[in-house]
């Protein structure tokens, strides 16, 4: 189990881990290096790789080995587990406000 | 042998049928001649039509803006890959390369067990291999698809906008594939108008007739061929009907003779 609102405070941690998850959200199919996600979102590879590592921590995307090449992707299964999570999370703090 | 339908309107009789089954199908132009549309047509009308799944493999266009775009033709795509019948995959030339080593694009295949890949576009190889490693690693792209059981379209994009001359000029893996299909821009009577040839095809008949094409709210659709006209291949079209003009001219001068 996650603890949701931790969860949700690293998810918004940073404006560049919004810019990533906005990013993979309308890109699932999107499979590159550090360099060529940072190239996507204006960025620099160095520039990210703090909150990319952040976010596959948490499972949201998935860092592969493929030769000398690190290749990051969205981890589908996983990123709908925790935005079922989160909406879970909201739904019940919306419910206990309204109470 | 079997044949696979691009259903584009009037493309396939000119194919005589569609491109042949397990084929590599280049599709070079200028910028605007609509090689996307062309590509996304191919894998839309084969899943939709005839039941083949595809991929499409992108190297520089988000696939958000796919998706927006393909909407405009009525093509659902995100709708097709929730069912599982289209993969788009964005990424850049040498992780491609790499997935295909690590047997990673295996797995992709077997997930969506596609009949058509595209890869939009095979230019971008360009600016990470030397132009003598393009032709191998184009070939070794081709050989992988081949093997399994994939019919590959790559477009190919032609750097200069109206370049006199063939767009496929300088284009080294003109000989590894099967069949190439040339867009070009030609300006006529001070309009824009898109044609189409089809330039080779390996092992079978077509229309070597140019075609105008079109651009409609329902995708690409071939128009007739482009008659009166010459150079419009090299850039230079000039027509071969003899205007009222032309006439009065040569009416003019041979009176004068006379």
């Amino acid at each position: 189990m996650y603890d949701t609102e931790n969860l949700i405070k690293r998810l918004l941690s940073s404006e560049t881990k919004g810019d990533l998850l906005t990013l993979f959200h309308r890109n699932p199919g999107l499979i590159d290096t550090m360099e060529g996600i940072a190239l996507r979102i204006g960025k620099r590879g160095d520039a990210i790789e703090a909150e990319v590592r952040d976010l596959a921590d948490l499972g949201m995307l998935r860092i592969s080995k493929l030769g000398d090449y690190e290749v990051v992707s969205l981890d589908v299964k996983r990123d709908m587990e925790i935005q079922h999570a989160i909406t879970k999370y909201l739904e019940s703090k919306s419910r206990g406000r309204e109470v | 042998m079997a044949r696979l339908r691009t259903g584009i309107p009037g493309l396939d009789e000119m194919l005589m049928g569609g491109f042949m089954e397990g084929d590599a199908v280049l599709v070079a132009g200028n910028a605007g001649t609509g090689k996307t549309t062309f590509g996304l047509q191919y894998l839309v009308n084969g899943i939709v039509q005839y039941g083949e799944n595809g991929v499409l493999i992108t190297f520089e266009q988000l696939p958000d803006q796919i998706y927006r775009d393909a909407m405009t033709f009525g093509w659902d795509l995100r709708k097709l890959e929730e069912e599982n019948k289209i993969r788009i995959i964005l990424t850049s030339p040498p992780v491609l390369m790499k997935m295909i080593e690590a047997s990673m694009f295996d797995e992709l295949i077997r997930d969506v067990s596609p009949r058509r890949i595209v890869i939009d576009s095979i230019s971008h190889l360009e600016t990470y291999v030397s132009p003598s490693e393009l032709r191998k690693e184009v070939y070794r792209l081709l050989m992988y698809f081949k093997s399994k059981g994939l019919s590959s379209l790559l477009t190919w994009e032609v750097a200069n906008l109206m370049n006199s001359g063939s767009p496929t000029e300088g284009v080294s893996i003109n000989f590894l594939v099967d069949a190439i299909i040339l867009l070009k821009l030609v300006e006529i009577e001070s309009s824009m108008r898109r044609a189409l040839l089809v330039l080779k095809m390996r092992g079978s008949d077509h229309d070597k007739t140019l075609r105008e094409y079109l651009i409609t709210s329902q995708g690409i659709k071939l128009s007739s061929p482009f008659a009166g006209y010459e150079g419009i291949i090299t850039g230079t079209p000039r027509s071969t009907r003899l205007t009222e003009d032309s006439l009065r001219e040569w009416a003019k001068a041979f009176g004068r003779k006379g």
